[in-house]
């Protein structure tokens, strides 16, 4: 994990930017710049904490296995009665 | 946990909300399994059952459509033209000046826009209900290599016969969107993502069960584990975001003040959600579409190009195809979070409410900061859908697993997105009502 910087924005990071990306002349310098700003960025993300990441995994783990089993089980009775109905009698 | 679900059912209001979305998702599922007319029921289970896992050309689609596709029934098209509509009409915005006037003219001219998305999908659903029903005629529908009662499918080749079947689908689909608008406005969840997450969820059991019946018991296991982990990933990665801080400036009214607190505006890592992948496929699927209509007679041999897009682009386990689709997946999303984002509109907005982020000026400044952190910080987001898009294709090739490998792709996605976007408004909804939700 990351370590987390301390987020404070200024006018500065824009016209910084501007300034290193006219100061880099090669196309390469510029996208390993680029991917620098990215790593930046990626730092100041906030990540969920690990108990939040496993109650919503649990869930939508929960949501979905009762969706499924639902679905599963009208699939099956809808199956039955269409075979009924339009199935040819054998 | 389960005693908040418990307390889902004793709230009155929430409990008859989810009877009334469940009680749509029923319906919906009902018609997929209600044939067309004219759609021979017996030859198409026939059908089925010999080509289980190989569609051939219509994976995608038919699992989107939680296999009403290949069945020719009543909602064959499932949700999709409406899904893709609503996109269309999205990413018109940008083109049809019009369009982008009425978007932000307020409540009266979104309802415009959705009237639009409502024509066209009609629209998409005539053109796919044809393309479907031409295909299924000329016996291509299961792929070429396929046994008699494949050709077979549609008992009656009259004109009147095929304009009852594209009216009948197309109706199908126009009661469908009707059904996801329902469950948006009366019950709970966006009811276009849920229907489609409905579909996705059909297909489940069934490719779960083959894969326990092809591989063994260790490969399942091994499949539900590396899908725990996946879904653990797509959680993570949907819960992060970039906070930039926002302070409002402090107003009297009166004798009561407002403002004054310290919000953030979020910026997901993935701003994009599924949509890229989707429209990614759809357009991957197109040089697929192209070829199969110019197949040679028997007999003769095919053009070159025909064989090229064969052998490259219709499937997923060639390195040309992956490298193209991970392409299309990126430049979509940097395209799609232009779209829905607009620093400047959010700017100007900040500025009208006395928002303003700290050590930076409102206005042009505020927005080209907004810019900066947002082309940085979807580099990730895409590579990231990139990625999760891919994993099928991989385990695909590698493993020699089925295509529709349940939890990859567009389909995890989906699941997670709308797993969480719904339990989320439940728990909210639970929230009004007592101190705990679902979610601690």
């Amino acid at each position: 994990m990351a370590r987390k910087v301390i987020d404070e924005p200024s006018e500065d990071v824009v016209a910084n930017a501007k300034r290193d990306r006219d100061s880099k002349r090669g196309p390469f310098a510029r996208m390993a710049l680029f991917i620098r700003q990215v790593f930046g960025e990626l730092k100041k993300v906030v990540t969920p904490t690990r108990k939040e990441l496993f109650s919503y995994t649990g869930v939508v783990l929960v949501f979905v296995v009762i969706m499924m089993a639902l679905v599963s089980g009208l699939d099956w009775v809808f199956a039955l009665v269409v075979a009924y109905v339009f199935g040819t009698p054998q | 946990m389960f005693s908040a679900i418990a307390r889902i059912f004793r709230t009155p209001d929430l409990r008859r909300k989810i009877g009334f979305t469940l009680g749509i998702v029923a319906l919906f599922r009902l018609g997929s399994f209600i044939p067309a007319p004219f759609v021979d029921f017996g030859n198409v289970q026939a059908c089925l059952a010999a080509n289980q896992g190989t569609s051939g050309l219509y994976e995608l689609v038919n699992l989107f459509s939680g296999g009403a596709l290949l069945q020719l029934s009543v909602f064959a098209l499932g949700i999709m033209p409406y899904i893709t509509a609503s996109i269309i009409v999205q990413l018109l915005r940008v083109v049809i000046p019009h369009f982008e006037t009425l978007y932000k003219e307020g409540q009266s001219g979104q309802a415009k826009l959705t009237q639009y998305t409502r024509y066209l999908t009609i629209a998409l659903g005539v053109l796919q209900s044809t393309t479907l029903i031409t295909v299924a005629r000329s016996g291509a529908l299961f792929g070429t290599s396929a046994s008699p009662e494949c050709t077979q499918l549609i008992t009656n080749d009259a004109w009147y016969a095929i304009m009852l079947m594209v009216i009948t689908m197309t109706a199908g689909t126009g009661l469908i969107m009707w059904m996801g608008e329902l469950i948006t406005e009366r019950g709970i969840g966006n009811g276009m993502s849920l229907l489609i997450f409905t579909s996705i969820a059909a297909r489940f059991p069934g490719s779960l069960g083959s894969i326990l019946q092809a591989k063994g018991f260790n490969v399942f296991a091994l499949v539900l584990a590396v899908s725990l982990l996946v879904v653990l990933a797509v959680v993570f990665v949907e819960q992060s975001q970039r906070r930039v801080p926002v302070q409002y400036a402090k107003r009297m009214v009166g004798r009561r003040t407002y403002g004054g607190n310290n919000t953030y505006i979020p910026i997901k890592v993935n701003m994009a959600g599924v949509v890229p992948v989707i429209f990614a496929s759809s357009l991957l699927y197109l040089p697929a579409l192209i070829a199969q209509f110019n197949q040679p007679a028997a007999g003769e041999t095919a053009q070159p190009w025909v064989l090229w897009i064969t052998n490259y682009l219709t499937k997923g386990d060639h390195p040309l195809y992956m490298l193209l689709y991970f392409l299309l997946i990126v430049g979509f999303t940097y395209f799609y979070v232009a779209i829905t984002f607009n620093p400047e509109e959010v700017a100007d907005n900040m500025k009208k409410y006395g928002g303003f982020i700290p050590g930076i000026r409102a206005g042009r400044p505020t927005a080209e900061y907004l810019d900066f952190v947002l082309t940085r910080i979807t580099l990730p987001g895409a590579f990231y859908l990139g990625a999760i898009a891919l994993l099928p294709l991989i385990a695909f090739s590698a493993f020699g697993a089925d295509q529709n490998f349940p939890f990859g792709g567009a389909s995890v996605l989906i699941i997670v997105g709308v797993g969480l976007e719904t339990v989320k408004q439940i728990d909210s909804q639970l929230q009004q009502r007592h101190y705990e939700g679902l979610l601690r």
